[in-house]
């Protein structure tokens, strides 16, 4: 029977001594979800004006459709690419599967609709007339764009950290199209389901302590943005 | 600086808001826009300023009469002025920053003109309303506008502020810059003022 508090220990002082294998897994899920995001973040951002701002037949069924998907599990996520990209799939000529690109596709697709339901909400609750004083002070559209990103930075700062929660916590998609390869596709939750098959609890718990102080960190950096995040509305 | 309307029309659900035949606005003129709520001030102010499209007719500015143009000309001041989340100096230079104009010294004129040198590098959410209302028109005396159109400026605002704003509004004015008031009641603003044009049930009447 294991020791909880020597595996917990042993578990600290692989994190200490910088462990390379330890580590380079680390680095795999975080270049992994901040691709994914740096990727998904733009196009996120203008969808979630264009929803936001502007009128269209179907706007409706597509604010629906990306409401659902913030449900979607994400195994079910890691099923469909798979199935697109395996040899058989219509994408399978891509050789894209068990690659940390594959990774990167499954993450966009898990964030992009959280991304923009959390930019469309910040821009619904924006003050109408940032746009209009923009404009009337000289601003081009992009730039009054600009600047009402400016004005919900702290909301869309929220939205980019919990997206990030998101994609770099997951396992099912990370799972069926990274393949779980070491040195390649081997990210945090991946490694942690397979040490934990095996037994081997101390690489487990050292990886589970990097996502749980991540998880700190960004719900302590989530408070105080939502803290700083507001809408200027009469003279508030 | 002339701003020439010609068969204006705005509509509002299924009937007309309002339809102007031809209106014609100079650089040199202050008028006091009045009219029942509902009426379509606010709408037929933003159509001066090319922020709202009319649903037919033309807003041309003679010489220029480009979009871009219109706008940087013709400011337009909401009822409740909308102050970016900066402080009070960067609302100032927003202006000149979109121009890509440096001018430390317009802005420091600007502030000192409308009060607010002291409180340059405060946070713009912490002031009071008489101190927005300088500030949206420290904000707009930086670009040089030929039209300053003003919403209900002195809604809420104590006696104090809005004798400021008159004499802000008075030194424009000999500048030569114009200016458009819309205010449901007469006050020291309206005083100003050498047309008045009345808005009411669709037609827009320029009175004695």
């Amino acid at each position: 029977m294991y020791n909880l508090w020597t595996t917990f220990s042993a578990a600290l002082a692989q994190l200490w001594s910088g462990d390379p294998l330890l580590w380079g897994i680390v680095a795999v899920s975080f270049s992994v979800s901040a691709s994914a995001l740096l990727i998904a973040l733009l196009p996120a951002l203008t969808t979630g004006f264009m929803l936001a701002y502007f009128r269209f037949p179907g706007r409706w069924a597509a604010i629906s459709v990306l409401n659902s998907l913030l449900a979607v599990p994400t195994v079910v996520v890691g099923l469909v690419l798979y199935m697109l990209l395996s040899r058989a799939g219509p994408l399978g000529d891509l050789n894209l599967l068990f690659t940390r690109p594959a990774m990167i596709i499954g993450q966009i697709l898990l964030c992009f609709p959280l991304l923009v339901a959390m930019s469309l909400s910040a821009f619904q609750a924006a003050d109408h007339r940032v746009l209009e004083t923009a404009k009337t002070l000289g601003a081009s559209p992009w730039q009054a764009f600009v600047t009402l990103l400016f004005e919900v930075r702290f909301a869309l700062l929220a939205a980019v950290v919990t997206a990030f929660g998101r994609i770099i916590a997951e396992v099912g998609s990370a799972m069926m199209v990274g393949g779980n390869i070491l040195h390649h596709t081997r990210n945090i939750t991946t490694a942690i389901a397979l040490e934990t098959g095996k037994g081997e609890f101390v690489q487990g718990v050292a990886l589970g302590i990097v996502l749980l102080t991540l998880a700190l960190v960004l719900n302590i950096s989530l408070g105080w943005m939502q803290s700083h995040s507001r809408v200027l509305r009469h003279g508030d | 600086m002339r701003l020439e309307l010609n068969n204006l029309c705005q509509s509002f659900g299924d009937g007309p808001l309002f339809t102007i035949e031809h209106l014609q606005l100079s650089s040199g003129d202050a008028v006091h826009l009045h009219g029942p709520n509902g009426a379509g001030k606010s709408t037929l102010m933003k159509i001066m300023a090319g922020l709202q499209k009319p649903t037919s007719g033309q807003v041309e500015l003679t010489p220029t009469a480009k979009e871009s143009v219109l706008q940087q000309a013709v400011i337009y001041l909401h009822q409740h002025t909308y102050l970016f989340d900066m402080d009070v100096r960067s609302n100032v230079e927003y202006g000149l920053r979109i121009r890509r104009e440096k001018s430390p010294q317009k802005v420091n004129q600007a502030l000192l003109w409308a009060g607010l040198e002291h409180m340059q590098f405060r946070q713009a959410h912490v002031l009071s309303g008489g101190e927005r209302q300088r500030l949206a028109l420290a904000r707009a005396l930086v670009l040089d506008p030929a039209l300053i159109l003003l919403d209900e400026p002195t809604s809420n605002l104590d006696a104090e502020s809005v004798a400021r704003i008159e004499q802000m509004l008075q030194d424009l004015h000999r500048r030569g810059t114009g200016f458009v008031l819309s205010c449901h009641q007469d006050n020291a603003l309206t005083k100003l003022c050498n047309q008045h044009w009345l808005l009411a049930s669709g037609t827009l009447t320029v009175q004695a």
